[in-house]
C-alpha cells in the first residue's frame, strides 16, 4: 500500500480516535494544571500499559481461538452496543435534551473539582494519578473499539486503522502540550454523531456477515446502512423537537 | 476498592448507558440469529436488513421515550 492509499484508509480512524484523545487530553491537562504533571503522566502511562496488556491478551486469544464468523458476529454486537449508545446521546444533544459536549466546560469543571479536593504539595498525588488513569483507560478502550470497527476488514484495514489512531494520538497530545489548554476548536458533537452512526453501520454489517449472510455489493452496502441510521437520527431530532420544543438539558442519566 | 469499582462501572457504561436500549439491541441480535438459523440459505442474506430495520425502530422508539421522560422531568409539578 502506498503512502497516499494508507493515509486515505487511515483517515476515518484518525478522525474518530481524535475525538477520544481530545477527551483524555482535556482531563490530563486539567489534572496537570491543577495538581502538577508527575501524577497524571504516571497515571496515563499506567493506563496505556494496562490497555496494551488487555488488547494483547484478549486480542490474541480471540483472534486465534474464535472462528472467523463468530468473531465477526461478536465484534458486530459490541460495535452496535457501543455505536448506538453514542448515536442516541448525540441525537439527545442535538435536540437540546442533554447538554452539548463542551470541552472548555468539562475542563473548568474538572479543575474546580480537583481544586476542591485540596492541593498536594508533598508525596505522590494519588487522586491525580487515578483521575488520569481512568480517563486514559476509558478513552483508550473507545479507541480500541474504533480500530476494531475500521480494521475488521482484514490485515491492511487493521494496519491503516492502527496508523490512523496512533497519528491522532500524536497530533492531539502535541496540540495539547503546545497550547496547554482544552482543544475547544474540535467540533466534537458532530464528530461523535458521525462516528456513532459509522460504528452502528459497521456493527450491522459485521453481525450479519458473522451469521453467514452476504450483503449486495459486499462493503458497498455500508453507505446504505449508514444512510439509514443518519435518516433515522434526523427524524428523531425532528420528533424530539416536537415533544420537547425548547429542549430540556436534563442530566443524561435521567433520560 | 471503590476506585476499581468506579473504573469497572465507567467501562461498563461504555456499552450500557440506557438499559432499555441495551436490552433492545441484544433482543434484536437474538432475533436475527434465530432467523439466520431458521431461514433457508437463499433467504439468509435478508437477515442483515431485518436487523437494520429492527434497530432503526428501536432507536426511534427509545429516543421518543427519552424525550417524553425529559418533558416530564422539566414539567412543573
Amino acid at each position: 500500500m502506498d503512502l497516499g492509499a494508507l493515509a486515505g484508509s487511515a483517515l476515518p480512524a484518525f478522525i474518530a480516535s481524535g475525538v477520544e484523545f481530545v477527551e483524555a487530553t482535556t482531563i490530563i491537562l486539567a489534572v496537570g494544571v491543577t495538581r502538577g504533571w508527575r501524577a497524571p503522566l504516571y497515571g496515563a502511562v499506567a493506563a496505556a500499559a494496562t490497555l496494551a496488556v488487555i488488547i494483547a491478551a484478549l486480542g490474541v486469544t480471540i483472534v486465534t481461538v474464535v472462528p472467523e464468523h463468530a468473531l465477526k458476529a461478536f465484534v458486530g454486537a459490541l460495535l452496535l452496543l457501543f455505536g448506538l449508545r453514542w448515536l442516541r446521546k448525540a441525537v439527545l444533544r442535538f435536540a437540546g435534551i442533554v447538554a452539548l459536549h463542551d470541552e472548555e466546560r468539562i475542563y473548568l469543571n474538572e479543575v474546580a473539582e480537583l481544586r476542591a479536593r485540596g492541593e498536594t504539595r508533598t508525596g505522590f498525588d494519588r487522586i491525580g494519578a487515578i483521575v488520569a488513569y481512568k480517563a486514559v483507560l476509558l478513552e483508550g478502550t473507545e479507541v480500541a473499539f474504533i480500530v476494531i470497527a475500521f480494521g475488521a476488514g482484514g490485515a491492511a484495514a487493521l494496519n491503516a486503522a492502527i496508523v490512523g489512531a496512533i497519528a491522532a494520538g500524536f497530533v492531539v497530545v502535541a496540540l495539547g502540550v503546545a497550547l496547554r489548554a482544552p482543544l475547544t476548536m474540535v467540533p466534537e458533537n458532530w464528530m461523535k454523531f458521525g462516528v456513532g452512526a459509522i460504528l452502528s453501520a459497521f456493527g450491522v454489517f459485521w453481525f450479519a456477515e458473522g451469521l453467514g449472510a452476504e450483503w449486495p455489493g459486499d462493503a458497498l452496502s455500508i453507505p446504505i446502512i449508514l444512510g439509514a441510521f443518519l435518516a433515522a437520527s434526523w427524524l428523531s431530532v425532528r420528533m424530539l423537537g416536537v415533544i420537547v420544543p425548547g429542549g430540556a438539558e436534563v442530566a443524561a442519566k435521567r433520560v | 476498592m471503590s476506585n476499581l469499582a468506579g473504573i469497572w462501572e465507567a467501562l461498563w457504561g461504555l456499552l450500557v448507558e440506557d438499559g432499555s436500549l441495551a436490552i433492545g439491541i441484544v433482543a434484536a441480535l437474538a432475533v436475527t440469529w434465530v432467523a439466520a438459523i431458521a431461514l433457508a440459505e437463499a433467504q439468509r442474506d435478508q437477515v442483515g436488513w431485518l436487523l437494520l430495520a429492527m434497530l432503526l425502530v428501536l432507536v426511534v422508539l427509545n429516543l421518543r421515550s427519552a424525550g417524553r421522560r425529559a418533558r416530564d422531568a422539566i414539567r412543573p409539578s
